[in-house]
């Protein structure tokens, strides 16, 4: 009626979803994300539901067209969050009592069914540093740009591609290590690169 | 001015294979590439930790996960310096600092493209509905039952903590809400006792 004079046209026509639609259109974007940096799937349901009840108490500050950047945020902020609760934890408490707490990581074939992500692969993912674990899954799992990451973390595009760099390397060594089968020893992997 | 002796940067190497390098740096790049076996068994590094990971299959929500999150707004406290819940006749408003953001209780009037909206929207109310029900009702039952029960010396602090658990499991806000749009919208006109 009014579009040319109305100063917000986009925001008038959008309709708000229902709740239960926000869930089912975005938990699994959001489960997958919190699986693949938390390794686990305790975590990982933990963390979906912090989300979402983050999501749920600011949907008033909610504006169309930023809704999935503003679930990696929060997800990957939360997972941050929670390792370096943990790791503050874990200095203050003696190493003895809290090195290994045992029952909590699932097994391997548990981890394959649940994600279907190689639990080698997974385990590669959970060695690396938090840091580097959330830019390689944003990456590679989620296929964020660059650009989507850097505002993402609210780090530089410098930072995202050296983070990204690194953490492939760090990944590659430790599958190169478990999988002896593909050698990246100089000499061989020259003659494989040459092929492709 | 291509240089041989110097490899691509590290970022370079991501960024080429993530598709991220502009076209000249990208043309600069694949032509050092083909001269260079060091830099190509970097590339390929990257490009093999990139299709390990590019591999997985989609997780499944667990079910029991999908339902807590759908319940959300009626087992979540939202501050009320940050935002309120309230309920009004046909939708639940959430309101923070900058504006509201309204679910709609009923089919809304215009934008009829997703029927789709209304119907998950009453389903999950009559569910939420008909769980709250049976709770208050087996409450409810469970009231004179537990009073008048001769075999416990003092029914009433057994009567006042069940009291007591039946205000924090039903927030009293949704209950009038639900009780009052979905259960009986077309009661006979002359209701009025």
């Amino acid at each position: 009626m009014s579009d040319a004079s109305d100063p917000a046209p986009v925001t008038e026509a959008w309709v708000a979803p229902t709740w239960e639609q926000v869930v089912r259109d975005h938990s699994a974007r959001v489960y997958r994300l919190a699986y693949r940096l938390s390794g686990n799937p305790q975590d990982a349901e933990d963390l979906t539901q912090e989300t979402f009840v983050r999501v749920f108490r600011s949907l008033a500050d909610f504006s169309p067209g930023t809704f999935e950047g503003w679930l990696h945020r929060i997800t990957t902020n939360l997972f941050l969050d929670m390792v370096r609760r943990r790791q503050r934890i874990r200095f203050d408490a003696l190493p003895e009592d809290t090195e290994r707490l045992p029952g909590t990581a699932p097994s391997p074939e548990q981890v394959y069914s649940d994600t279907h992500l190689d639990p080698q692969v997974q385990a590669a993912l959970d060695a690396l540093s938090p840091e580097f674990r959330v830019a390689v899954v944003l990456c590679d799992i989620e296929g964020l740009t660059y650009e989507e990451i850097a505002a993402t973390l609210g780090i530089k595009l410098g930072t995202v591609r050296s983070r990204i760099h690194r953490g492939r390397v760090q990944l590659r060594e430790a599958l190169a290590h478990l999988a002896p089968r593909r050698p990246v020893t100089t000499q061989d992997a020259v003659a494989e690169g040459s092929v492709g | 001015m291509n240089i041989p002796e110097s490899h691509l940067a590290q970022e370079a190497i991501a960024a080429l294979v993530d598709g991220e390098l502009a076209g000249g740096p990208a043309a600069r790049a694949a032509r050092h590439l083909t001269g260079c076996a060091q830099c190509r068994m970097a590339v390929q590094a990257q490009r093999e930790a990139k299709e390990a990971l590019h591999a997985s299959a989609d997780v499944a929500v667990p079910g029991d996960l999908l339902s807590r999150l759908c319940a959300i707004p009626f087992t979540a406290d939202v501050p009320s310096t940050d935002g309120a819940l309230s309920a009004g006749p046909g939708q639940l408003t959430v309101s923070g600092t900058t504006g509201s953001w309204a679910v709609p209780l009923a089919p809304t009037p215009a934008g009829h493209e997703r029927p789709g909206h209304a119907r998950w929207l009453r389903h999950g109310f009559v569910g939420a509905l008909g769980i709250l029900g049976v709770g208050v009702t087996a409450l409810a039952l469970n009231l004179p039952a537990g009073s008048s029960d001769s075999g416990r010396p003092f029914p009433e602090p057994a009567a006042g903590a069940t009291l007591e658990e039946r205000t924090e499991i039903v927030p009293p806000l949704v209950r009038a809400t639900t009780v009052g749009t979905a259960v009986q919208p077309s009661v006979s006109p002359g209701g009025t006792p």
